[in-house]
């Protein structure tokens, strides 16, 4: 992989590479470092080049040919071939910057949940006792989940562990955690907006104007045509009527053909111009951040 | 008492504190809605690192020594230079700093925005060419569409040929045409509802807005149909969860000694 | 106070415990509920079972079980049939860090499931592949179209013979490029079918199984064909196990054939449990809608009674 970058790889486990990774660090730091001390000015304008050249890869890349049927030692014919080339190899390189980046990003919500709830339970504030039950839990989930990574991927070759009849202490507690409590209360919580659905139904969903009655008619079509019991005995009564004929013109008030007919006919276009406008919106608004002409961000 | 049973009673025991909530405000409620943060974040440390760093970063980083059914693969140490990257989101917290935490969002999203050209082609032209529907009929002999099945010897319903179903499928007959004039009325006046750059005037303006708030909330019915549909089979999946897999498949085996 | 007034002032919790109890007391009477598979659960069923037979599938399980009502059921149904068509796949997720261990654990299910019915488990570096979480969906649909080959370069696997790489597989035998899979198959409960329509639509055939609130902004994606099929929601779940059962247009399922003139035939599935979630849920479904219809109504009329009886 990554051929177009072969003059930057180093063999594994060798000392030049573990030297070349911690200057990289260490590189990295003195960048942080002189970051600090950018003048205010400058700011905008490095915000605004990090935010354009990554685009500007994905723009290049499909302004150059992309390589025809390339099999895996083909080599390029010519300059423009070539570039063709090393686009299509960096792709995974900048699905990697993306990955990465974006993990570092996810650990920030944990980070800030660490911040407020460690805060919060070491200084025996209000909440104490329920912050310490999220750190115990925290803590908890995340050795008990590292140590069964570690014994899945370095000391279980055989995959034995997929196997239950395999499993230590380690994997009982973590699918109890995982399994057992937190997918279960996860459920839950999304569970619970029925029970407000039901009763704001009941009590808000009134036929005050026109706009409320054909959303309320939409909805009633819909929800009938999910109910097939509905659906077969309304059917019934058509079929009867019409001795079964499926040329009969009774077949087109069966529910199925009315709801089919009501989404394919209005809700589908009502929701395809809702699509055109969000569409057009995220489209201006990724030219808008590419170019750096979105206001505020950097103060 | 076993395993199994002990795993679906923790959660069935959190679903009832959870569900206490619906009734009121109560410590038994906050006690498992922290147990709940608690697992998440903890959970994300690990899939994170398990699922995303590991193989997306550090073995691209490292490398891979040979072993007997894999070759070696070389390390890329540029790789080191995410995390000073990702570490600059952590600048957040810095009053003074915190502008260097929108160098890695900028890039994230620098990245989505080249993407945005060809994808609204690839996710939109096709819809704007399904659009365009035939509205004058080509064939009068009957207004609406013939059957396209009929009853076998069974009794069951069976197709036309595939010929003669091509046919009636491609032909407009007065009631398609319709049809279609609906579908385009509707799109077009939905989509003129979203016109914000010059003042709606006149009759046909202001009739066709009216029409497109109508049609819009045809769109928002089915929304809420299917939203409802969503919510509800959550809720039945943890009545099941908790009287079938918990009280009938696991609380009555073990109460019968099974 | 009058009726009307007494009508609009109930308890809130009095709604809850009505709608607990239909749903529940539903669920312990499964029946087979007659119903019409939609055209869009249909085109799942038939889209699946025309790739040809050496094609391998993707995968993209999207979901966790804060949608298990609806999700689990889509991926039970669709392992199903993939594994009753012994069919190869790879398994990643692009929107949530819990979605691959659900999916996991979601498949190990089944696995017993074919144990008990005396066919080979489904093994992991032979039979499908696990890649596990990729947390930037638009950067990762973005590169599996251009260049899948080196997206997955140097991924091991665990496997009958020891670690290999995943290109060593059995799995990935004549797979070079994103075209050369069979159809990408989205389980989702979010907007990643948006990004992987956005990305790859033009690439390879898309299937998609979703949740009922993405439903209907996918919906346009169906009927314009970029999408070969759809299963909405809990309805879609029940269609793919009634389509599992008889299949589509297929004569062998005699007086109780599903028949759809868009459609060709797709043979009933041998082999494989078809009623799952689907059937145990979809009364319940029936209790519950019936129950919020049966509300909307009474609320109207309780507010239409308050407003004669003001006017008087």
């Amino acid at each position: 992989m990554l051929d177009s970058l072969a003059f930057l790889a180093l063999p594994p486990n060798s000392g030049q590479l573990i030297g070349a990774v911690i200057g990289a660090l260490v590189f990295g730091a003195v960048v942080i470092i002189a970051l600090q001390r950018v003048p205010a000015n400058l700011r905008r304008p490095i915000v605004v080049a990090f935010t354009f050249i990554p685009g500007l890869f994905w723009v290049l890349k499909w302004l150059v040919p992309e390589p025809i049927n390339r099999g895996p030692n083909d080599i390029p014919n010519g300059p423009v071939d070539a570039m063709g080339f090393w686009f299509q190899d960096n792709v995974t390189v900048v699905n990697d910057i993306a990955n990465t980046t974006a993990a570092f990003l996810l650990g920030l919500g944990i980070f800030s949940l660490l911040r407020v709830h460690l805060g919060r339970a070491v200084k025996g504030k209000k909440g104490a006792f329920y912050s310490s039950v999220l750190l115990v839990c925290l803590v908890s989930m995340a050795t008990l989940g590292f140590i069964n990574w570690n014994q899945r991927t370095f000391n279980d070759p055989d995959n034995r562990l997929a196997d239950e009849a395999n499993w230590g202490p380690v994997q009982y507690g973590f699918d109890l955690l995982f399994g057992g409590l937190f997918q279960q209360m996860e459920a839950v919580m999304f569970s619970m907006i029925a029970f407000y659905i039901l009763s704001a139904a009941y009590r808000a969903f009134r036929i005050r104007s026109v706009e409320a009655t054909v959303l309320m008619g939409s909805a009633l079509i819909l929800m009938l045509s999910l109910m097939g019991a509905v659906d077969f005995a309304i059917s019934g009564v058509i079929n009867e009527a019409s001795d079964g004929d499926p040329g009969s013109f009774l077949n087109n008030f069966k529910l199925t053909v009315i709801a089919d007919w009501v989404k394919a006919y209005l809700q589908v276009p009502s929701l395809r111009a809702l699509d055109f406008g969000v569409g057009l919106g995220a489209l201006a608004m990724g030219l808008r951040l590419w170019l750096g002409l979105e206001k505020g961000g950097v103060s | 008492m076993d395993y199994a049973f002990l795993k679906v009673t923790a959660g069935a025991i959190a679903t009832f504190a959870l569900y206490s909530i619906l009734f009121k405000e109560n410590s038994f409620y906050r006690f498992f809605e922290h147990v709940f943060l608690g697992l998440a974040a903890g959970y994300s440390m690990v899939a994170i690192w398990q699922d995303t760093l590991y193989e997306n970063w550090w073995l691209k980083m490292f490398g891979q020594p040979a072993t007997a059914t894999a070759t070696e693969v070389a390390g890329y140490w540029p790789y080191a230079l995410l995390v000073p990257i990702g570490l600059m989101g952590y600048f957040v917290f810095s009053k003074k700093n915190n502008w260097m935490s929108r160098i890695p969002i900028g890039i994230l999203l620098g990245l989505w925005s080249g993407q945005q050209i060809t994808n609204w082609w690839r996710t939109f032209g096709p819809q704007i060419l399904g659009s365009m529907k035939p509205i004058i009929p080509n064939d009068f002999s009957r207004f609406t569409v013939p059957a396209q099945s009929v009853r076998d010897a069974s009794g069951a319903l069976t197709p036309l040929p595939p010929d003669q179903l091509e046919i009636i499928q491609n032909t407009v007959y007065p009631s398609v045409a319709i049809s279609n004039v609906v579908f385009l009325v509707t799109l077009l006046s939905a989509m003129s509802y979203f016109i914000f750059s010059y003042e709606v005037k006149g009759k046909f303006m202001t009739g066709l807005n009216t029409v497109g708030r109508w049609m819009l909330m045809m769109g928002f019915g089915a929304i809420f149909g299917n939203t409802v549909m969503a919510r509800f089979a959550l809720v039945i999946d943890r009545m099941a969860y908790v009287f079938i897999e918990w009280g009938q498949q696991n609380l009555l085996r073990v109460l019968g000694g099974g | 106070m009058s009726i009307a007034e007494r009508m609009m002032n109930v308890d809130r919790r009095i709604l809850y415990m009505i709608l607990a109890v239909v749903v529940s007391g539903a669920l312990f009477i499964p029946v087979n509920i007659p119903a019409t598979p939609d055209d869009s659960s249909a085109g799942v069923y038939v889209g699946l079972s025309e790739i040809p037979q050496d094609k391998v599938l993707l995968i993209q399980s999207d979901w966790t079980l804060s949608t298990r009502g609806e999700n689990l059921g889509h991926f039970e149904a669709l392992l199903r049939v993939v594994m009753g068509q012994n069919r190869k796949f790879v398994l990643y997720s692009l929107a949530d860090p819990q979605a691959p261990q659900v999916a996991r654990d979601a498949l190990r299910v089944l696995n017993a499931e074919r144990k008990d019915r005396g066919l080979e488990p489904y093994i992991l570096g032979q039979d499908y592949l696990d890649l596990g979480f990729f947390p930037n969906a638009e950067n990762t649909a973005q590169a599996m179209g251009s260049n899948l080959r080196n997206l997955w370069a140097n991924r091991k696997t665990k496997s009958p013979n020891g670690e290999i790489d995943i290109w060593q597989s059995p799995v990935l035998q004549g797979v070079s490029k994103i075209e050369d899979i069979g159809a990408l198959v989205v389980v989702t409960a979010s907007n990643t079918i948006d990004i992987a329509i956005q990305r790859l639509s033009d690439k390879v055939t898309i299937i998609c199984m979703c949740t009922g609130v993405t439903g209907p902004t996918v919906l346009p994606y169906f009927s314009t064909g970029q999408l070969k099929g759809l299963a909405i929601g809990l309805k879609g779940v029940y269609d793919m196990e009634l389509l599992m059962t008889y299949g589509m247009n297929d004569p062998a399922s005699g007086e109780n054939k599903i028949t759809n003139p868009k459609y060709g035939v797709a043979p009933k599935l041998e082999n494989s449990n078809t009623y799952g979630r689907g059937r145990q849920y979809y009364g319940a479904l029936h209790g519950a809608l019936a129950l919020i219809i049966l509300a909307i109504v009474l609320g109207n009329v309780a507010m239409l009674t308050a407003k004669k009886a003001e006017a008087a």
